[in-house]
């Protein structure tokens, strides 16, 4: 791996909310030019983390970095290479959209205006219609545009996604993608949608009460896990070799999400590949219902020292 | 910078011109009338005298008694304009953009939050400043209307020379600092008022008659009673403080008021069979009157000083807006 700054790394990096901590302990290395998926239940600390590193929130322990920086410090250097979306999209609603992103032209110096106005007009948003009278999805559009004008060299998106129909969805997620094809932006962009992620996304970072159960690449991530799948009838053991995330009961069957560093070759067991969603799922619902938070912890660290 | 930040205040800035520009016509046409009254009234007010004139000039006296109930409510206005404006144009300078989420987007953009609150703060300033000054010749002609040549009395001062754009900013950075801290527009401007209050009385009735060595005059001791002060006292002079107090002093003795030597003189005239012996009785306790007062002279240095105090005081509240601003965290 290459020795070149991280477009992010956090080290032990925490927030606390009075008593509660938002995001504990969360260590992440994020290479330039990747997209990367944050996924994980609400209230995971995902907005917690993407806040920290665009500078808006202050760490309440370890650090944050963007490309060596720390936002937090709010300096011009660090502001510009970042382009953050909000969770709730804040635009200003009494200005027309054309104001908004002449707002945009004058506070960055990289603001790229006809790139901007392209995106409008492709989207078909009307540039002198108030911002405030737009649709949700037609703001979450502005916002998106602003956030790409800036030509930001790390795009952190909230939520991108959220409330927006199927037909807007594609269209972001077109104007993002056509934007970062150049692969010298690095994204990292949380979301529900783990299935649209996966087309998309080249690296993975999944979130669980308030701590990172993986962070890595995610060919990687799908390469070393595994359903087994057997029949509840013989109490089966799981192969050795295996770490078991996850395990799933019904009547006939037992289901075992697995992680693996080498084939798995038992008779008693039919593997499959699993998809992206399914390894989700299975870190998520384990995490619920009490698995040790170790467990992730170490592979997330396995996982930076690959 | 300074485009958007007009952009992001423009309404405000507008509503409040549209406003004072109400005010401004409503005083033009208050004061003009007052001024034609009282002319009016003045050049007749002899005529009582006059048997054939007496009913007109009572109608005349009325018309002039009412417009002086509509300066008082004038003078209100006038005294609360700088800090109305001010807390209208700062509270939601910060607070607005936290209420609704759009400092997200602003302290994100390619500038630091301090130039961006120093932009925003600059152009609110410069148009709480463009108004109040442009306010200030019309409110110190309708202050010679209503009051002529005693602008340096405490009621008449606040609204005359410049020291109202010195109000507006400490105003201004009132609020923006609420909003700062209190993180809605609402209470920012609910807290500012009696806070701007509080600023305003203590300085006026505590620093304001000290800001400038005040002025003496004396002569022989008098008691109220006695009907009328014959002093030496320059005309339209803003009086601090007056009374009766020993000899080679110029302020009452100490555990003394100024109350204590009217006592005396009081005590003296009802003692004394004649006024010879009380004048023989006032001697005896060697005691004369002493006028303190601000003259005429001093509104300009008192203007200056006031406005020095208040505009320090927007200066603190700016530095403690920066360091809030520059702080906030979620």
């Amino acid at each position: 791996m290459s020795e070149a700054v991280a477009a992010l790394e956090t080290v032990g990096l925490g927030k606390r909310y009075g008593r509660k901590w938002g995001l504990r302990d969360c260590s992440v290395r994020l290479p330039a030019g990747r997209i990367a998926a944050l996924v994980g239940p609400n209230g995971a600390g995902k907005s917690t983390l993407l806040r920290m590193a665009a500078g808006i929130t202050r760490p309440s322990a370890g650090r944050v970095q963007v490309f060596g920086r720390a936002p937090q410090r709010q300096t011009v250097e660090v502001l510009r290479e970042i382009g953050y979306l909000d969770q709730e999209r804040p635009l200003y609603r009494a200005f027309r959209v054309e104001e908004m992103l002449r707002f945009g032209e004058r506070l960055n110096p990289n603001w790229d205006t006809l790139a901007a106005h392209g995106y409008l007009s492709e989207l078909g948003i009307p540039s002198a219609k108030k911002v405030g009278k737009l649709s949700v999805g037609q703001q979450a559009q502005v916002a998106m545009a602003m956030c790409l004008a800036k030509q930001p060299a790390l795009l952190l998106l909230d939520e991108p996604l959220a409330a927006l129909d199927p037909v807007a969805r594609e269209g972001l997620m077109h104007l993002l993608l056509g934007s970062v094809a150049d692969g010298q932006t690095t994204v990292l962009l949380s979301s529900h949608a783990i299935a649209d992620l996966a087309t998309v996304c080249d690296y993975i970072i999944i979130l669980s009460a308030s701590r990172v159960l993986i962070a890595d690449d995610l060919d990687y991530v799908l390469a070393s896990h595994r359903l087994l799948l057997g029949s509840s009838e013989g109490a089966l053991d799981a192969p050795s070799g295996v770490v078991v995330v996850a395990r799933t009961c019904s009547e006939r069957q037992i289901e075992l999400l697995v992680r693996v560093e080498q084939p798995v070759d038992s008779p008693s067991w039919q593997v499959v590949e699993p998809t992206l969603e399914e390894i989700v799922l299975a870190y998520l619902r384990e995490q619920s219902t009490g698995i040790p938070p170790d467990i992730g912890a170490s592979e997330s660290v396995e996982g930076q020292q690959r | 910078m300074i485009e958007p930040a007009w952009r992001l205040q423009r309404l405000q800035i507008l509503v409040a011109l549209v406003v004072v520009v109400a005010f401004a016509i409503w005083i033009a046409v208050t004061g003009s009338l007052q001024a034609t009254a009282w002319t009016t009234y003045n050049v007749t007010r002899h005529c009582l005298d006059v048997v054939a004139t007496r009913n007109n000039c009572f109608a005349l006296g009325q018309n002039y008694s009412t417009l002086n109930n509509f300066a008082l409510v004038n003078l209100g206005l006038a005294v609360a304009m700088p800090a109305l404006l001010g807390l209208v144009l700062g509270a939601p300078l910060v607070a607005r953009e936290i209420e609704q989420g759009t400092n997200r987007l602003a302290w994100t953009q390619s500038i630091t939050r301090t130039r961006w609150l120093l932009v925003k703060l600059g152009v609110g300033a410069l148009a709480c400043c463009a108004i109040v000054g442009a306010m200030a010749p019309l409110l110190e002609w309708w202050t010679g209307v209503i009051h002529r040549g005693a602008r340096i009395l405490p009621s008449l001062f606040d609204i005359s020379g410049f020291v109202a754009v010195s109000y507006v900013l400490f105003a201004f950075m009132l609020g923006a600092v609420l909003g700062a801290l209190i993180r809605r527009t609402g209470w920012a401007f609910a807290v500012g008022i009696p806070l701007y209050a509080l600023a305003r009385f203590v300085v006026r009735d505590f620093a304001r008659p000290s800001l400038v060595s005040h002025s003496i005059a004396v002569s022989p001791a008098v008691s109220p009673a006695a009907g009328g002060i014959s002093s030496p006292i320059p005309a339209n002079a803003w009086i601090l403080h007056s009374g009766d107090v020993p000899l080679g002093r110029f302020s009452p003795a100490p555990g003394q008021t100024w109350q204590s030597g009217f006592q005396t003189v009081e005590n003296c005239q009802v003692a004394a069979a004649s006024q010879v012996d009380a004048n023989r009785c006032i001697a005896e306790n060697k005691l004369h009157y002493v006028v303190q007062y601000q003259p005429t002279g001093h509104f300009w240095a008192l203007q200056g000083i006031e406005s020095a105090i208040f505009i320090g005081g927007a200066l603190v509240l700016l530095g403690i807006t920066v360091v809030a601003v520059r702080r906030w965290r979620t």
